[in-house]
């Protein structure tokens, strides 16, 4: 489904990412570790085509499409969803019809009847009650004044209505309490099948806990320096990250 | 021949009678049109726009009634001037309109003295005690020239104590001719009366228009003054607020969206000259492509103006890098327990929140509107007659699918 190779990325001349290579098929559930400044949210934001980034070299093709010829919202039409570590604030539209602009123009894009108002908010009021939402919830502005662990919810309930084949959920289980983790973890449970894929950034196994991971990758210095089964992500928690970092330091000095 | 020059050509054949007005014509002469070494003129300048060939008050084209249908907004109660002369006017149980002619004109700078020497059209609007009007009253000065032409009208309504009135405002030129607009309106505002007061100025690229509102109110009385500058080659409005009793307050409420090469300056002023007022002010101003506006708004507290609350912003949004805005709050305080808050923002729109919607799949000149409309909401959300809203937004959303494609 998603192919990146050899991904070379930064801003201005700072270099970010320096060669990155990562397979992620339908069905699966991918976990991205690492410190801290590695890499990771640079990673999630040229995958959905943040343009402040510059792309250095490399590719990244999306069923067989180059995701890096697309505008940001065309790369959204065709699946791809990005929960961000940092929700912005949108004042002056609420929830229901940011949603509503967002799904028509997608509608519109794939060549779909619109949706009718009806079954537009009947779907929102499916979703929030997957992901035990409070009501009045829908016409508040978006992110505006929304708690941290609200901002979080809040994605995850837009990738439930936009049912992308491609999330990303950056860093989406910080700020969760643990009720919290559990209802979102579910919901993304839910909303997983063999048709699309997940990639988790985190940096705690507790989430993996509930967000099963098929392969877990260590990203250190915007490169992936180790991938494992999801028994690395128990031992990272275990030993932490220097053990590996300081011999891929090593490596590429 | 500049229209200084057409000025005077013009006095000449009309010569002023009464001392009033010729003492009011040679302060004009003296001060000349505004340049930018005028302070209250210091970003805004005509200079260019007067050296243009005019006439002063010309006679005027035959306008149809077609026309006239295309640019009335068909409201049940319409004041109608076609090139200058008032043609229709509503009938209305306790208020009087009538056309007008200041006796007694008073100015404050060469354009009220230009006003005051000269201007012989307008209305007259008196509301008596104890009537309120559900329905708004709409004016419009309807105008058609084949030469640029410069016209004038002086107005002026008077609310007696207790009444209540709503009035929509719009000047429309016709003509693909200069079309200068200098224009006055009294407004007062006796005990607790209320006026909701709205300059529809969608105007068009051959308007040049000098807008002067002074609203001088009584004790408990309340006024609200919404513009809605949606376009025109220049626009200058001088709004003027005096509180000259007890518990008034004054509301002014702008939206500017403005164009290609477009010029809106808005100048406010608020004397807070009893105890016990309000006034609250929120511009919200959009500047595309090479348009540019300016915003000065003065407030001014005196001694014995004490618990005073007044609150002015004034935001802007530059959506391109040759547009500009000069804004510049004044405040001068001479009371000490008051509270006064004012802020003024210039910025863009936000590139972190244009890439989260579109990773949402909202395309870029979506976005774009949408955190436009968000930004202007607020003001807009003010009006409080529904149809000007709508042509607010209608305008807006025409301006920004021309510019963003
Ligand atoms: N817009 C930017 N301007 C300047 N530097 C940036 C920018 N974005 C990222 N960086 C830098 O790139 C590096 C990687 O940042 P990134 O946010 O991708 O890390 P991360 O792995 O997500 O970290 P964290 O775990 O703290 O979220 C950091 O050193 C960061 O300072
Ligand atoms: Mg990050």
């Amino acid at each position: 489904m998603l192919k990146i190779e050899n991904l070379k990325a930064g801003i201005e001349e700072v270099k970010i990412l320096n060669g990155i290579d990562l397979s992620v098929n339908a069905g699966e559930v991918h976990a991205i570790m690492g410190p801290n400044g590695s890499g990771k949210s640079t990673l999630s934001a040229v995958i959905a085509g943040n343009e402040s980034y510059e792309v250095e070299s490399g590719s990244i093709i999306f069923e067989g499409e180059d995701l890096l010829e697309l505008d940001p919202d065309q790369r959204a039409h065709k699946g791809v969803f990005l929960s961000f570590q940092y929700p912005v604030e949108i004042p002056g539209i609420s929830v229901s019809n940011f949603l509503k602009a967002a799904i028509s123009e997608k509608r519109k894009q794939l060549g779909l009847d619109p949706i009718s108002a009806k079954d537009l908010l009947g779907k929102m009021r499916e979703k929030m009650e997957l992901l035990n939402m409070k009501k009045g919830y829908l016409s508040r502005n978006m992110n505006e004044g929304f708690s941290g662990g609200e901002k979080k919810r809040n994605e995850i309930f837009q990738m439930a209505m936009l049912e992308p084949k491609l999330a990303i959920l950056d860093e989406t289980d910080s700020g969760l309490d643990i009720d919290a983790l559990k209802i979102v973890a579910n919901g993304v449970n839910k909303l997983k099948n063999k048709k699309n894929a997940t990639i988790v950034i985190t940096h705690y196994q507790r989430l993996l806990d509930y967000i099963i991971p098929d392969y877990v990758h260590v990203l250190h210095n915007g490169r992936i320096i180790k991938s494992g089964g999801k028994e690395l992500a128990l031992e990272l928690e275990e030993k932490g990250y220097d053990w590996i970092t300081k011999e891929a330091d090593k490596k590429w000095g | 021949m500049g229209l200084i020059e057409a000025i005077k050509k013009y006095n000449l054949t009309n010569p002023i009678s009464n001392v009033e007005n010729s003492d009011a014509f040679t302060y004009f002469l003296n001060n000349g049109i505004p340049t930018n070494k005028n302070e209250e003129w210091k970003y805004t300048s005509l200079k260019q726009l007067v050296s243009n060939d005019f006439s002063v008050e010309a006679e005027g084209e035959e306008i149809s009634q077609e026309e006239l249908d295309k640019s009335t907004l068909k409201t049940e109660n319409q004041i109608i001037f076609l090139n200058g002369e008032m043609v229709q006017k509503p009938e209305i149980d306790g208020v009087s309109i009538t056309s007008y002619t200041d006796k007694n004109p008073s100015f404050e700078d060469a354009f009220t003295a230009l006003n005051a020497a000269y201007a012989k059209n307008g209305y007259r609007i008196h509301v008596e005690k104890n009537v309120h009007l559900n329905d708004s009253i709409e004016v419009i000065f309807l105008s058609k020239n084949t030469t640029n032409n410069f016209i004038q009208y002086r107005n002026r309504i008077d609310l007696n104590e207790n009444s209540s009135i709503k009035i929509i405002e719009h000047f429309k030129c016709l003509d693909k001719n200069l079309c200068f607009t200098n224009s006055l309106t009294n407004i007062n505002l006796e005990k607790s009366s209320n006026i909701e007061f709205n300059k529809l100025q969608n105007h068009n690229d051959f308007q040049i228009v000098v807008d002067n509102t002074i609203i001088n109110q009584d004790e408990k009385s309340y006024s609200t003054i919404n513009t809605l500058l949606l376009g025109g080659k220049f626009t200058r409005n001088n709004l003027s607020f005096y509180q000259n009793g007890e518990y008034c307050e004054s509301n002014m409420n702008g939206v500017v969206i403005l164009n290609n090469n477009e010029f809106g300056d808005n100048h406010t002023y608020v004397d807070h000259k009893k105890a016990n007022c309000e006034s609250n002010e929120l511009y919200k101003g959009i500047y595309l492509n090479k348009s540019k506006g300016v915003f000065n708004g003065k407030i001014m507290v005196r001694p014995d103006a004490q618990k005073i609350n007044a609150f002015q912003a004034n935001n802007n949004l530059l959506l391109s890098e040759n547009s500009s805005i000069n804004s510049k709050p004044q405040l001068e305080i001479y009371a000490d327990d008051v509270k006064c808050s004012h802020g003024c923002t210039i910025g863009q729109l936000d590139d972190d929140a244009l890439f989260y919607m579109r990773t949402r799949g909202i395309n870029k000149d979506d976005a774009k509107t949408i955190l436009t409309f968000a930004f202007a909401s607020e003001a807009i959300e003010k009006l409080t007659i529904a149809e000007l809203a709508d042509i607010t937004k209608k305008e807006m959303e025409k301006k920004l699918n021309l510019s963003l494609n």
